[in-house]
């Protein structure tokens, strides 16, 4: 069975690259605790825009797999297995998680599309959206700690 | 003002696909979460069926990579033009990741394939259903408390949305 496609790029990433990635992430709810609504929608309009994990990798799989198929096209044509590598290696990410790329990408803080969700699902709480999860008088720590807790 | 040309990475599949198709894809999960509303015990199981599902990304991975594996062994032992083929998908998987659109999309998308953000939105509002997140008027009807709980997990507060 394939592993589930929410956890399958954690579970297959440096535990370490997780950690920081999730104190990364708690840091930018912590940030918007007491933000107004406006500076929140621009923060969501930001995590919009962010390279997810799956977009990153398929870019630069798609690069290394044209740069095969232009030298097989101007020298050998052997030299097209370097594009079946990266689509090999594409394969093994969509079914199993892991490619040998992935754990550079995640030191450099690559999220996945469900760890901005989750940022996002935080935010809407502190937005109020969600009837705010914790009382609008307690800290704004203890605002985006249970935000958090919320959406997980 | 002027539209970037590498679309927002939570709208580029939605933006590519027809209007019908992403309201089909929205009324399914409205539909589902209706059921949830009224069997909050099963919540926990869909959740984890969430986890699992194969969003459009892993999917066109999963073909792309294929195709361009078949075209490559193809041209390599057979004839040199098979790699007219993966030359076409690696100039569609590029597309895809940088525009959106991708030749198999539309049909994925009729198949009920979901993105990350619309498989995310579901599981929000479940989370809202159940009363994870916030609570829901426990009077209004389950399909108005569906709806309460979906607008409560869309990806961006109404006011952002020109």
């Amino acid at each position: 069975m394939p592993p589930p496609t929410a956890t399958r790029v954690p579970e297959h990433s440096p535990k370490r690259a997780n950690r920081q990635i999730e104190r990364e992430t708690e840091g930018f709810i912590a940030l918007y605790a007491d933000a107004t609504p406006e500076e929140i929608a621009e923060r969501l309009a930001e995590l919009d825009r962010e390279w997810d994990i799956e977009r990153t990798l398929q870019t630069n799989f798609a690069i290394v797999s044209a740069i095969g198929l232009a030298l097989a096209a101007l020298k050998d044509r052997r030299l097209a297995l370097l594009s079946g590598l990266a689509a090999r290696f594409m394969l093994q990410h969509s079914v199993q998680g892991w490619c040998p790329p992935l754990p550079v990408f995640r030191k450099l803080g690559v999220r996945t599309a469900a760890e901005i969700s989750k940022e996002r699902a935080a935010l809407q709480a502190l937005a109020a959206r969600f009837a705010a999860t914790a009382p609008l008088e307690a800290a704004p720590g203890e605002r985006a700690r249970s935000a958090l807790q919320a959406v997980r | 003002m002027v539209q970037a040309a590498v679309a927002a990475t939570n709208q580029r599949v939605r933006d590519n696909t027809a209007r019908h198709v992403n309201r089909r894809i929205e009324q399914r999960t409205l539909a589902r979460l209706a059921y949830f509303a009224e069997h909050p015990d099963e919540i926990e199981e869909r959740l984890a069926e969430l986890d699992a599902e194969w969003d459009v990304e892993r999917l066109i991975e999963a073909e792309g990579s294929t195709t361009i594996l078949t075209g490559v062994v193809l041209g390599v032992l057979g004839h040199r033009r098979w790699l007219a083929l993966p030359a076409f998908a690696t100039g569609m998987l590029l597309l895809h990741s940088v525009q959106g659109w991708y030749p198999l999309l539309p049909v994925f998308r009729r198949f009920g394939i979901r993105t990350e953000g619309e498989i995310a939105q579901e599981r929000y509002a479940l989370l809202a259903l159940r009363g994870d997140i916030g609570g829901l008027a426990a009077d209004a009807s389950a399909s108005a408390r569906a709806r309460q709980a979906l607008a409560m997990a869309e990806r961006r507060p109404r006011a952002a949305v020109h």
